[in-house]
């Protein structure tokens, strides 16, 4: 064995990697439990990809068999059930902890200088997500399917002068039907590669930048230990309480996270009362809403994820340690994620009289949020300098405050 | 998605362990009646197409007793409606739904079920409507609006039986779904415990040298 590995490691950096990489890789020794959700969302990349594959091996990509092949998986294939629902439960725990890795990074600062492209890899994952997410919800074919793949692909149509080619193109005909169908089947199994990769390329960033950690500080070699056994068992313990909330679901209520309206097979005959995506874009479309006009409506929905980007240059107090040492950033915070509820609330419901303010006046708070940053972040860091802060984190500041010069 | 959903989970949870929940044999026999009363009088107009007359078996049904609910139809053969879909568009003006998800497809699952079937009465005009679905195209089939008391109580039951046995229809792998699930979860939650307190003993190993990293 060990000359196998001295063979290996002759000509392929095996033990250097492992040792580098994973067990004896520097790790802030007072990350919380809200570091743990990367590892997680790696987990569940895990999970929907060898589900996804054996799904795959049952479904039919073609607009007259594939709601009855997902009856067929759920009733005829050995565990067909199990595997569907642990594919169409796993899309919403994807987002559910990507969701809280962001609130995290938001938080605590954590795409900052140097962190910005680490911040960015994980935005181009997040848009991949998205996009797999949103194919791979036609697939089973139901109403909801149906017709939230036209009213997404149909807001292209708001793309200057050939808006309309573009729908055409995308849906390969002029109605979603089942060249849209195939269409999609083929990127939903392509994208988790892209995603595999670009996740590769966001651990890249991250292993040169290192983890930031709740203190904002920087820390001495001594206050770094080894990821492994920390870590790996910190991850480990945090995946067992993770598998409790998912399997949950998966086996005692997978319907949660399906709307009913999508057990009825898609009929391009019969608008659904009421047209909802997914909890996990009910935000984001409560913004296209709330803009009157359609082009408004998607450059408004397209900013609301991409703005997250512009973060690093919004956020311009030096300030280390995020929201802890910064009242007005925390609060910002707060009021952000509570205003994020309230659009998925308006995003799930029809936007009659009182709810339709109710959205715009959130969508403002959401916009005004960032606008505002560069201003009060300013603002507090000159005040907070002046009333004075703990020795280490000024010693930080105006490290940082050196550096950025 | 739906809170109301949640709590039901909560709830039902709690019921199953207090030992409220119907024993196996009721379930069943429920079951049973309900599959009468399906393949009996829903499935003249409805077809229920996920089902095949050899998932009646899994009920408790004997061959027998299937061969008789099939009538020339083969064991494996869905359960399609016995009237054409072109007659039922003429005599309805609609071809009646798939029923074998239809305990899925509707907010309230096999409560809606239940009370649109006996949600029937006759209003002021004379003719029979629905207060669950109003101007609904489907005929009482029970005849829960031209009930007595006495026999609307039977009725009741017949509509509760199928309704259930709708319920079954559209998830039959929620019994082996949740047994599997109690397994799963009594593992997962030793394993995390097991996890917690290995990771106590490992994190027992530092010493805390930098005071306020804690």
């Amino acid at each position: 064995m060990k000359k196998m590995i001295a063979w290996i490691d002759a000509r392929f950096p095996l033990t250097h990697f492992i040792k580098h990489e994973l067990t004896d890789y520097p790790t802030p020794r007072n990350l919380s439990y809200w570091w743990g959700f990367g590892f997680l969302a790696g987990f569940v990349l895990v999970i929907q990809l060898v589900t996804g594959i054996f799904l795959a091996m049952h479904y039919k990509a073609d607009s007259n068999l594939a709601f009855d092949s997902v009856q067929h998986i759920m009733r005829d294939v050995n565990y067909g059930w199990l595997i569907r629902y642990l594919h169409s439960t796993g899309a919403s725990a994807f987002f559910a902890v990507i969701y809280i890795h962001m609130a995290r990074t938001l938080y605590y600062g954590s795409y900052r200088r140097p962190r910005e492209l680490l911040w960015w890899t994980g935005q181009g994952l997040l848009l991949l997500m998205m996009a797999t997410a949103f194919m791979g919800y036609l697939l089973p074919w139901g109403q909801m399917s149906y017709w939230g793949a036209t009213v997404i692909t149909n807001l292209f149509s708001a793309t200057p002068i050939i808006g309309d080619q573009i729908v055409i193109w995308l849906r390969g005909g002029f109605a979603v039907d089942d060249p849209t169908l195939t269409r999609f089947f083929s990127m939903h199994y392509l994208f988790p590669f892209l995603i595999s990769a670009a996740a590769v390329i966001h651990l890249i960033a991250l292993h040169t930048v290192r983890s930031s950690n709740p203190s904002g500080l920087n820390f001495a070699d001594k206050d770094n230990i080894p990821f492994h056994p920390y870590f790996t068992i910190k991850d480990l313990f945090g995946l067992g309480v993770f598998m409790l909330v998912y399997f949950g679901i998966v086996f005692f209520d997978p319907e949660l996270v399906i709307d009913v309206t999508n057990n009825i097979p898609a009929n391009p005959m019969q608008t659904p009362a009421d047209i909802v995506p997914e909890w996990y874009f009910l935000p984001f479309y409560a913004i296209l809403r709330a803009v009157p006009d359609l082009i408004g409506g998607v450059v408004a929905m397209a900013l609301s994820v991409l703005i997250f980007a512009a973060l690093p240059y919004l956020d311009r107090s030096r300030i280390s340690g995020g929201a802890i040492y910064r009242p007005v950033y925390r609060t910002m915070f707060y009021v952000f994620i509570v205003d994020i509820f309230v659009l998925g609330y308006v995003g799930a419901h029809p936007p009659e009289s009182d709810l339709k303010v109710v959205g715009e006046v959130a969508t403002a708070i959401y916009f005004s949020t960032f606008l505002l940053l560069p201003f009060l972040s300013r603002w507090e860091e000159g005040y907070l300098l002046k009333i004075g802060l703990p020795v280490e984190v000024m010693e930080m500041t105006q490290k940082e405050i050196e550096e950025a010069r | 998605m739906n809170h109301f959903r949640l709590w039901a989970l909560f709830a039902s949870l709690a019921c199953t362990m207090n030992g409220t929940a119907l024993a196996a044999g009721d379930k069943d026999a429920i079951l049973q009646r309900g599959a009468h009363v399906a393949t009996e009088v829903c499935n003249a107009c409805h077809s229920l197409k996920y089902l095949k007359y050899s998932d009646f078996l899994k009920l408790g049904f004997t061959k027998q007793q299937v061969d008789v609910m099939r009538g020339d139809r083969n064991m494996g053969d869905p359960l399609i409606a016995q009237m054409a879909p072109g007659d039922a568009l003429t005599a309805f003006g609609i071809v009646p739904p798939d029923l074998s998800l239809m305990a899925k497809a509707r907010e309230g699952g096999v409560g809606y079920i239940d009370s649109m079937i006996t949600g029937f009465y006759t209003a002021a005009n004379g003719n029979t409507d629905n207060h669950v679905f109003p101007g609904i195209k489907m005929p009482d089939i029970l005849g829960i609006s031209q009930a007595d008391p006495a026999s609307r109580k039977a009725l009741l039951v017949k509509a509760k039986d199928v309704s259930t046995f709708l319920g079954w229809a559209a998830d039959p792998m929620a019994e082996a779904r949740e047994n599997l699930g109690y397994a799963v979860m009594a593992y997962v939650f030793v394993l995390t415990v097991l996890l917690y307190l290995l990771k106590r003993k490992i994190w027992g190993r530092l010493e805390w040298s930098t005071p306020g990293l804690h």
